[in-house]
């Protein structure tokens, strides 16, 4: 790999080594899921949200966020995750009426409407202004279809995705 | 949270091995609001292994596989980091009283993070017996506490004073400029002329306070003590049902045995710090209100709300910050850096707000490169 390689972020350095972690913190299940889980929007180092599994949002006057889905994005199965991903997604959080172990605060209104434009594009038709919905995205996990068919969050247990998201 | 092993999504790591999870109980905090109380369940190991299809190849993962060891407790964590090399790399949530032996010792390093957490008082507006629903007397509660002393005696330096309920972080200046807000000051002579201006109490204040802030609650109540000539009782949550039970109760407004309780709340964002912390303490829905609704604060809140533009955000959060100061609706204490002990092969990149590896890298020499 070349350092203008490196430096154009278009080769990846192969990963290596193992690191062995001890992780008090009673969220260490969450962090978990951070690891290994993409939102639409994720959370720098420095606390800042940016887009994650979407590359760009915009709003399309004050109650509908328009999502771009990056392009090319694919989950570790091999299986694409585009648009119709993020809003499964979606539709599965939208079926509990609290399934965020912090709180109800995370829900994105439920009246909400998605609707799949193409490919990359989702909209979020709000029924009313949000504009903390951008940050509540940030709970929103992205799953592969094989994830909601065999596992869920909770589905496979409990038969319920109350809490458990 | 994720249940089992699988290729299930599209982080930089993929979970192979073992479980991280919550059993979770509902607590119903207002109207159709719900907060859960959790139960962790973890298995001794859980393995994540880098995923190759991660996009962002700047990001990471640059670690081939990370091993959470959930079979070792936190102190004997902080001895195999200190002392070996090979049994762990990486201990969280490093207690500030440990931060010198960190330093000090042969094989980790201490690294801090500005964290977007605060250490607050929830204080209960409703009680018998002391002036709480009076913000005279809780303009004195926060008067009478030495947020210097505490940064200086209890946490060696690693945190900053609470002004309002927003963390000090680089990404938080902006919320905190206009008007310029600033913690309380330590003013004894004034805050023992509010708290007889309010009536003073006629009995003593019950402080109570997780097993983490234990010597926290004892300094704050020996301030009051000394500035306010208020008798205060100290107690501490120490086992789990204790501390479960506390937070059941107040999540759900039920009658409680504290007037203030001391909590750690942090924000999963920098960006609108009102959303988990502001509304937590104070807000209608919020797990750690103890009184009355506000209405101005729901109604500035709700603007928070209906603001779409991030620099609007911002001022709206700096005037719902700037309302819960004024009117003292908690006891700002601290916002604690948070710390960890990394062995000195490893070049840890952490986050402020969560606990996540992508960025991080082993060095030559690292026991698993050899």
């Amino acid at each position: 790999m070349t350092l203008l390689q490196r430096l154009a972020g278009s080769a990846r350095r192969e990963p290596r080594g193992t690191l062995r972690v001890v992780d008090p913190n009673p969220l260490n299940w969450l962090y978990i899921t951070y690891n290994t889980v993409e939102e639409p929007v994720r959370v720098t180092r420095r606390g800042k949200v940016r887009p994650a599994a979407m590359s760009s949002y915009r709003w399309r006057g004050s109650r509908t966020m328009e999502i771009r889905v990056r392009p090319g994005g694919r989950f570790a199965d091999g299986t694409s995750l585009d648009a119709c991903s993020v809003h499964r997604s979606f539709t599965e959080q939208t079926r509990w009426h609290s399934p965020h172990p912090p709180g109800t605060h995370f829900n994105i209104d439920p009246r909400t409407r998605a609707e799949v434009v193409d490919e990359r594009t989702v909209r979020l038709h709000l029924p009313e202004p949000d504009g903390l919905v951008l940050g509540k995205l940030r709970a929103t996990h992205v799953m592969s279809e094989r994830f909601w068919r065999d596992l869920g969050f909770g589905y496979a247990r409990d038969e319920t995705g109350e809490g458990h998201w | 949270m994720i249940d089992a092993p699988g290729p299930w999504a599209s982080g930089p790591f993929t979970l192979v091995e073992g479980r991280s999870i919550i059993s979770t109980e509902p607590v119903v905090t207002d109207g159709e609001d719900r907060t859960w109380l959790q139960t962790e369940d973890r298995s001794p190991t859980v393995r994540l292994r880098a995923n190759p299809h991660y996009w962002d190849r700047v990001r990471g993962p640059r670690v081939r596989e990370v091993e959470f060891r959930n079979d070792v407790d936190r102190r004997r964590a902080l001895d195999l980091v200190c002392d070996t090399v090979g049994e762990v790399d990486i201990v969280t949530e490093v207690p500030h009283r440990e931060a010198e032996r960190v330093r000090r010792s042969r094989h980790a390093r201490l690294v801090a993070v500005d964290s977007v957490r605060a250490l607050a008082g929830a204080i209960d507006r409703g009680v018998d017996g002391l002036p709480l629903d009076d913000v005279r007397a809780r303009r004195a509660l926060n008067l009478a506490v030495d947020r210097s002393a505490l940064v200086r005696d209890l946490f060696g330096g690693h945190a900053r004073p609470l002004a309002g309920l927003t963390p000090p972080t680089p990404l938080t200046a902006l919320h905190r400029a206009p008007g310029r807000l600033r913690p309380y000051p330590y003013d004894p002579s004034r805050a023992a002329r509010l708290w007889q201006a309010a009536g003073g109490g006629s009995r003593p204040l019950r402080l109570a306070a997780m097993t983490d802030w234990e010597a926290v609650a004892h300094a704050v109540a020996a301030q009051w003590h000394t500035v306010l000539g208020l008798a205060v009782e100290v107690r501490i949550l120490r086992s789990d049902e204790e501390q479960r039970e506390a937070r059941r109760r107040q999540a759900a407004k039920e009658p409680r045995d504290w007037d203030v309780l001391l909590l750690e709340q942090g924000s999963q964002s920098a960006d609108v710090p009102p959303l988990e912390l502001h509304r937590a303490f104070v807000g209608r829905s919020g797990e750690f209100r103890a009184g009355p609704v506000d209405p101005k604060f729901e109604r500035l809140f709700d603007h928070l709300r209906s603001r779409r533009s991030q620099l609007w955000q911002v001022l709206a959060a700096n005037r719902l910050d700037r309302y819960v100061t004024d009117q003292a609706l908690a006891l700002f204490l601290v916002a604690p850096r948070v710390l960890y002990a990394v062995n000195e092969r490893v070049d840890f990149q952490p986050y402020a707000t969560t606990f996540e590896l992508a960025d991080t890298s082993v060095r030559r020499g690292h026991w698993s490169l050899r």
